[in-house]
């Protein structure tokens, strides 16, 4: 299992660095020359090429690359064109929330969609699998925040039970109003994810409810839900967990949007913000940070494997 | 006995025990084998008809300026209501029908022959796999939206733009698929009788594998058409997508954002247009898929 978990971490290497030099690219193409705009109005084009030069501009991609991977992983991910502070340190004011959110909604996510599917899949061909089954086809097909509106209207506009805006710090002293301005925003958020996880746990549950040892279980007289939650869920824990790792990523495209509807100061309005500024450092930094989470994640996901499925060997 | 029954002027006329066969028509046995591949085209056929005949349906100028009936509830006249310029917000989400089904019909098209490309390079090709599939892996390893918002902080936000930033996002999920399809089609008996009988590869790849990657595709295809236009609706709702000039329904929802406690309506319209269009098309993607691929269809 050790020489699995080591080539696991091994292999998530290409990929970041991958990323990395991806992301990197959309900064090095981003329109608009830093040397330029430092340099100013009145400067000739040799002042121009000084200033690039002494800010090391001028030297090949590869090497600036290098040098920013460096930086890169000692933390530094630049400095904002907008407000002249480092970008790490403006994510890290801004992490709170939307760590708040996701793990909220996570958490929501799976303890409704992970019951809904092992009940679809166990009234197999009724009504209710039916109806788990529209629901996940609806929540597919309208984008996260036209559920944010329709649920703030409703229950904070109208029946005026969540705040329709905003976000408290968490403390532990007093977690509810925390929790209170997080309750819509996650049941909008979770609601694709939802409708993804039901729907793969129902698939995997049906396949697995189908099998030998499932009938074995019956036929010795193991009553309905040590089936359903034992023998069947454990066995169908590897493609729901996976779905789990590859669902982040909407999550994190996700959290960006509910934050803008909602109001959320988190790493979400951050970036939309940069957007309307072009503050480019800001979003290389976002997007590098989301998808070495949304990397990381996955990474954890196949490490679990081993923890829910022993035969898994590689 | 067995006389009078070989008899034929005695035999008695058989009972009618099964009752008769239901006739219908072509069209109620399609939607009765398929409801929704039927429900789903129907929606989006009558989307397709309302995007290609707005003009003809009670719609004025999306763009003209009205200030002075700015905000309008939804009533007789304007049907939707009227958004801060007073400009008819049922023309604008009519108009709008247009760019979204373009965006979506486009980044399916472009991101599935691309994807396809890619994907049947890299299964063929073993030295170029390695590469391509890392790199794929990449690309799949920044989450869509923020990938597309990058990728349009780059340019202006134009149409073209926003359609070859989601393309580039989809790129990876067909090439997957393909080469998924292809590593296990190689492997067919029929793929190596023709590779046996010394079929170059070009042929191989046109006349064997090509064909049987076209009903998964067709499938993605539609998936990608779907999510390509929530892409598009959220890039120019949070201000990365099409220009505010055109009316998109990313744009008219962005539009009434600031002003959705007072006046929900502007937010309500596009967005039940969307949903309802995202809808029907995954409706047609998830009848095609139990159509196409009986094998698939159980599976998920």
């Amino acid at each position: 299992m050790f020489a699995y978990i080591v080539r696991r971490v091994i292999a998530t290497i290409p990929v970041v660095a991958i990323v990395a030099l991806f992301i990197f690219s959309l900064l090095y193409f981003a329109p608009g020359d830093p040397a330029a705009i430092i340099a100013g109005d009145q400067a000739t084009p040799a002042d121009v090429e000084r200033i690039r030069a002494s800010l090391g501009l001028d030297r090949p991609f590869v090497v600036r690359f290098v040098e920013w991977s460096w930086q890169v992983m000692q933390g530094n991910l630049g400095v904002s064109i907008f407000t002249n502070l480092p970008v790490s340190k403006m994510i890290a004011q801004r992490i709170e929330p939307s760590l708040s959110l996701m793990l909220l909604t996570l958490t929501f996510a799976i303890s409704v969609a992970v019951p809904l599917g092992v009940l679809a899949a166990w009234k197999h061909g009724t009504w209710i699998d039916r109806v788990v089954m529209m629901f996940a086809v609806f929540f597919f097909s309208v984008p996260v925040f036209v559920v944010g509106y329709l649920l703030a209207y409703t229950f904070a506009l109208q029946l005026d039970w969540f705040p329709v805006q905003g976000y408290t710090p968490f403390s532990i002293s007093d977690p509810l109003p925390w929790l209170r301005n997080l309750v819509l925003p996650a049941a909008a958020l979770g609601g694709a994810f939802v409708a993804l996880i039901a729907r793969i746990t129902r698939a995997t549950m049906l396949e697995v409810l189908s099998q030998d040892y499932i009938r074995t279980a019956r036929a010795k007289g193991v009553s309905q839900r040590p089936i359903l939650f034992m023998h069947a869920l454990k066995n169908a824990a590897v493609p729901i967990v996976t779905i789990i790792g590859i669902g982040f990523a909407g999550l994190i495209g996700g959290a960006v949007v509910t934050e803008s509807v909602f109001a959320i100061p988190g790493v979400g309005r951050l970036v939309v913000d940069a957007i309307l500024r072009r503050d480019y450092p800001i979003i290389q930094g976002v997007v590098l940070m989301l998808s070495f989470t949304y990397v990381l994640v996955n990474l954890c996901v196949d490490l679990l494997y081993t923890l829910f499925d022993p035969r898994i060997r590689y | 006995m067995s006389s009078t029954l070989l008899d034929p002027a005695v035999a008695a006329e058989l009972p009618d025990v099964l009752p008769a066969r239901k006739q219908r028509g072509r069209v109620a046995m399609f939607a009765y084998r398929h409801p929704s591949i039927f429900a789903g085209g129907l929606l989006v056929s009558l989307v397709v008809a309302s995007a290609l005949f707005a003009p003809w349906l009670g719609t004025a100028d999306p763009t003209a300026l009205a200030p002075a009936k700015r905000l309008r509830s939804p009533s007789e006249i304007y049907w939707f209501g009227t958004d801060m310029l007073g400009r008819d917000i049922y023309s604008r989400v009519l108009y709008g029908t247009r760019v979204s089904l373009q965006v979506g019909v486009m980044v399916a098209l472009f991101a599935s022959v691309i994807g396809m490309f890619i994907g049947l390079t890299s299964g063929f090709i073993r030295v170029l796999d390695t590469v391509v599939m890392r790199v794929m892996d990449g690309l799949m390893s920044i989450p869509g939206i923020l990938l597309a918002i990058a990728l349009m902080a780059l340019t202006r936000g134009s149409v073209g733009n926003v359609i070859i930033a989601i393309t580039i996002t989809e790129i990876p999920r067909v090439a997957r698929l393909v080469r998924g399809v292809v590593l296990s089609l190689r492997e067919q008996p029929y793929v190596e009788a023709a590779v046996a009988a010394g079929t170059r590869v070009p042929k191989i790849i046109w006349k064997h594998i090509l064909p049987n990657t076209l009903a998964p595709i067709t499938v993605q295809a539609t998936f990608i058409c779907a999510s390509a236009m929530i892409t598009e609706a959220t890039l120019s709702f949070i201000g990365a997508g099409t220009p505010p000039t055109i009316p998109s329904w990313g744009n008219i929802m962005a539009e009434g954002r600031a002003l959705w406690q007072v006046k929900p309506f502007i937010v309500l319209f596009p967005a039940i247009f969307l949903s309802i269009t995202v809808l029907s098309i995954n409706l047609l993607g998830d009848g095609l898929r139990d159509a196409l691929d009986p094998r698939m269809a159980k599976k998920i």
